[in-house]
Formats: C-alpha cells, structure tokens, sequence
C-alpha cells in the first residue's frame, strides 16, 4: 500500500508514538485489506469508545487522556455509538435492577473515563442510531468511517458518504481511512435487482424484508424495487436486518436515495447480474426464524432495536397509556430521545405502566444479564430481528426462547405476559 | 486399504502472510460474530447453524462470507484462549473479517479463483501458504 509523505513521517514517529501506532494500524489494516492508499476523512466518524478494534494497535485510556490534555482533537466530526466496552446505561439506569450497570460507582467511573473523548471531540450521542440525532450529517460523496449494522447502509444507501465498518479512535484521530469496498465508486453500483412482491405496511414488514434480502445477498450492492416510500422508522428497521441477515451496507432505492435517481443509475448503466423476487412467503418464513416458544409465557419484553426514534416512543407511549405491565419491558432510546420523550411526557406514560425506559445501551450488549440462567425470564419478545437473532447467542449456553412480532404484539404480551402474536 | 488423494490448488490474496496446514471445518453458511461466537469456547452459537457448537481450535476454518455486526472480530478473540482456527480461509470479506484475521494473526487468505467452499470440505487435509496466497487442497474426505 502506498503512504504518502506525510503518512509516511507518522508512520516514523514524527508525531509521536501514539500517532505512530495509529498510523501502523491504518497501513496494516489497508494492506491486509488489498487497500492501494489511505483517504482523508471529510464526512463524519461513528466510534464505538474505546482502544480499537485490533488489540496490538489499541490505545489506553491513559494515553487518550494524555492526548486530551495536550489539546488534540479528532479531525472531522466525531459521535459516539453505544459503549460497548462497559456497557453504560445513559438514562434510567438507576431502575434498571441489573448489576454492575445500576451501580452507581460503575457508571460514575466509566463516565470519568470517557471524558478524555469528549474532551477530543467526541459528540455524547451514545446511540447505535447516532444519525437520527446528531443534528449533522455528512455530505453525498464524502468519505466516513462508522460502525453499527443499521447506520452502515444509512451513511452509504440513505446519505451517500462512503464508509466502511471502521469508526475507531485510530481513523477518528488520524482522520484517515484505507481507501477501498463502499468508499470506491465501481462498488457501490447495484449488481442485483431485487423485485418486492410482498406488500410492505408494517414497520416489521421492513424488518424481515431486510433479513430476507440480505440471507440472499450476503454483501453484494441491490437495488430495490416495490418497497414503496419507506418512513424513517422502517428505512432504520430494514437496515438494521439488511446487516444483519447478512452484510448489505449499500443499497439503492431508484428515485428515492441519493446515488440512485433512476434504475439505470442504481447499475451504473450496467445489466443487473441477477435478480430476485422476495415473496409475502419469504416474510413468513423469516417471521417464523424469528416467532418461536414452546408455550405462550413471555417473561422479558426488549423494545427498542436499534433505538427507537420519536415516533416509535409516542407509538409505544400510547398504547401503554393507562395500562399496567405484569411483565418486565424495556424500551430502550438514544440519550437525546430520551429528553424529547421526557418533554412530551412519553416517559411518565411509560413508567407509570411499569415499564422501563432506558437510553444507551441494549439488552444484546448486557449480554446474559437481563436472562440469567437461574429462574426467570427465560422467554424474551422483541420487536426486532437483529435482537432476535442474537439474544440466543449472548445467552449461551442458557437455553432462552424469543417471540417475535410488531411492537403491538409486544405491548401485549409485556400486559398480558402471554404471547398471542401470530403471522397475519 | 487405498486412500484415493486428489491434490486441487486455489490462488487467492494474502490477507495474513504465514504457513499452516491441517484439516478443514467448512461452513456453506456466512459466520455471524457478536453474541453469536462464543471465542472463549471458540466455535459459532448461532441457533439455526450447521456449525453449532462445533469447536473450530486446530482447524483450517473455511466460510462463505461474514455477516452482522462488528463483533464478528470475536472470532480473532479466540486466540486469546488459545481455541483459534490455525487458518482462516474465505470466499469474500470486508473489514470485519480483516480485523478478526489481524487479531487471529494466523494465515489468512480470500478473494480465491474458485468458491473455497465449494472445493474444500470437511475433513479434507489443506495447506495453506498465506504470503503467496496459495491453498492446496488434499481430498481425504470421506465419501
């Protein structure tokens, strides 16, 4: 891989050790990577907080706080993802009856250490859905570096700027990214056509329309025919799957995302390499993927995957209003949806049912926690694919069961403690 | 007893230089990381997968694909308890599977002329020179 002058004086330790190491990182990463050179950010970073992805590289707490304290900043603007080293819960912990993240010594500390970003630059949006909230995004054609499966397909299909999986402190210091994949034009061309028979309504429609094209596709680039005009809550719900059940992280909607005004534009004036036809039997087959118990009892509820947006917490809100859960639910948010909730009065409708509302993490990334192997709850329903499908694995070997449905179905069962959802 | 052998080579790109070879755990099916990998174990708790529960320390692990999030890096986790694949072999990538084969830091190689997944099965005996790209394949699988 090719550096240039400049990269190459980091590469040496010109600008110190920390920044060496970056910069080792970045030429091995684009190496292994079949990279040719590195491009300079000009959109945004979305990190997960924390020393990096690859743990020889990685940079402490202590030396980031070292670098805070000189003045060094991140070089384009940088927001937070969820913390996935410790799991902090922004909101609501307090009343969240899982250890350590209600302890307040735990939070206090991890909070302490995560200054030293902030200090740098870091935007405080601790959310897997930073982009509905960070108030800015980056330009169509500009370069990125961010993480999370739902906001990878945003920042390429939905925005337009270019990124990969690599949001890290390392990119978001040195403002650098190998250049190849989804930041090089010839691979953002669709190669397959995909035709929707099914009718999409529902928000979940889009989720397990996402899981079933991306089962299919794996990481090739579609473009999607007949899903409508998809609301911001189910562009989010597919992405989320589309990532999910496999690894699209760009797509193209002819009309309706930024790279693709027409069909012909979506291919790049090239023929579709194959096409696809996703029928209502394909929505059915991931919907029972995901539905499965072998009796009604629910006994943990987890709304919220990825965040839920405004919408989605009004949504929940109203149909709580006045009714009392007899079972344990979750709804999880970003911090700044938590504030907009709190100021619409959602949260006290949501409390008062005795539900939980919580913002900045999720039950995936408490891993076991909530679903102990003693005891209940061992039957979680969820209104999400990507929770689905991985709460079975962060339980392991705990043998827990999910119930899969629409957020209605889950208010339900949260109410009633019995699943009553079915394929409809 | 005759053993039949059949030698097939497969030219890929590096991913991570290095000599292995050993025997083949193949996967038709993508690996998903996360919650799904169980590093410390190291085999795939993905409900629904062929490879369920089924330890890949010592092996050629040869896949599809990666999919889902970013934690598919636990699959390089693994060698931090020593129940890592000695070879990482697949038909296509992205950054995922480069960050798990830098933190695996055993031979890697991708981007093959033929489906590795296609040739290669379980079982089979495989070489794997990482810095020229070169995978031989030695059918002894059964049949």
């Amino acid at each position: 891989m090719l550096l240039n002058d400049d990269e190459k004086r980091i590469l040496n330790g010109e600008q110190g050790e920390i920044a060496q190491r970056c910069m080792k990182f970045l030429a091995d990463y684009g190496e292994a990577a079949g990279a040719e050179k590195l491009v300079d950010l000009d959109g945004t970073v979305d990190l997960h907080p924390g020393p990096g992805w690859v743990g020889t590289y990685g940079v402490s707490m202590e030396e980031i706080a070292k670098l805070a304290r000189k003045g060094e900043k991140f070089k384009v603007p940088t927001f937070s993802d969820k913390d996935a080293a410790m799991n902090v819960i922004v909101d609501g912990w307090e009343q969240c009856g899982v250890l350590p993240n209600s302890d307040p010594a735990y939070r206090e500390k991890r909070m302490k250490e995560l200054q030293p970003f902030i200090d740098m630059g870091m935007i405080p949006t601790f959310s897997c859905t930073h982009y509905l909230v960070s108030s800015f995004w980056p330009a169509v054609g500009t370069h990125s570096a961010w993480v999370e499966s739902s906001a990878i397909p945003w920042v390429n299909a939905v925005l337009g700027s270019r990124s990969n999986f690599d949001g890290s402190f390392q990119t978001a210091y040195l403002g650098k990214v190998p250049y190849y994949d989804m930041h090089i034009t010839e691979n953002r061309a669709a190669t397959v056509l995909v035709k929707c028979e099914a009718e999409l309504e529902r928000d979940m429609d889009y989720d397990l329309f996402g899981w079933a094209v991306g089962e299919a596709l794996g990481l090739k680039v579609p473009a999607l025919l007949g899903i409508g005009r998809p609301t911001t809550t189910q562009l989010v719900k597919m992405n989320s799957a589309l990532n999910t059940g496999g690894q699209v992280r760009m797509y193209h909607i002819p009309g309706y995302t930024p790279e693709a005004p027409t069909l012909e534009a979506a291919f790049h004036g090239r023929k579709p390499k194959e096409t696809i036809t996703i029928t209502r039997n394909d929505l059915k087959r991931v919907y029972e993927l995901m539905n499965y118990g072998s009796s009604d009892d629910v006994d943990f509820v987890y709304l919220g995957c990825p965040h839920y947006n405004i919408q989605e917490l009004q949504k929940v809100a109203g149909l709580l209003d006045d009714r009392k859960c007899s079972t344990r639910l979750w709804v999880m948010t970003n911090p700044q949806t938590y504030k907009l909730a709190e100021q619409a009065g959602y949260r006290k409708t949501i409390e008062d049912s005795g539900a939980t509302l919580l913002s900045g993490v999720c039950a995936g990334m408490l891993y076991g926690v909530v679903m102990p192997p003693e005891g209940k709850p061992n039957v979680m329903a969820t209104d999400a694919c990507k929770q689905d499908y991985y709460i079975t694995g962060h339980c392991h070997p705990h043998k827990v069961q999910v119930r899969y449905g629409a957020m209605e179905d889950c208010v339900e069962a949260a109410v009633t403690g019995k699943w009553k959802g079915e394929w409809r | 007893m005759t053993i039949q052998t059949n030698k097939i080579i497969l030219r890929g790109r590096k991913v991570i230089g290095g000599y292995a070879e050993g025997e083949a755990l193949v996967s038709k099916m993508p690996l998903m990381g996360w919650g799904n990998v169980d590093a410390k174990n190291g085999y795939t708790v993905e409900r629904n997968h062929p490879l369920y529960e089924v330890p890949f320390k010592g092996k050629v692990l040869v896949f599809t694909e990666p999919r889902g999030s970013g934690g598919f890096v636990g699959y390089g986790a693994s060698r931090m308890f020593g129940t890592n694949p000695i070879a990482f072999l697949y038909r296509k990538g992205n950054n995922l599977t480069v960050f798990a084969a830098m933190v695996m830091n055993v031979p890697t190689v991708t981007d093959f002329d033929q489906d590795p997944t296609e040739v290669i099965e379980t079982g089979d005996h495989v070489i794997v020179n990482g810095d020229e790209g070169i995978v031989e394949v030695i059918k002894t699988a059964n049949k």
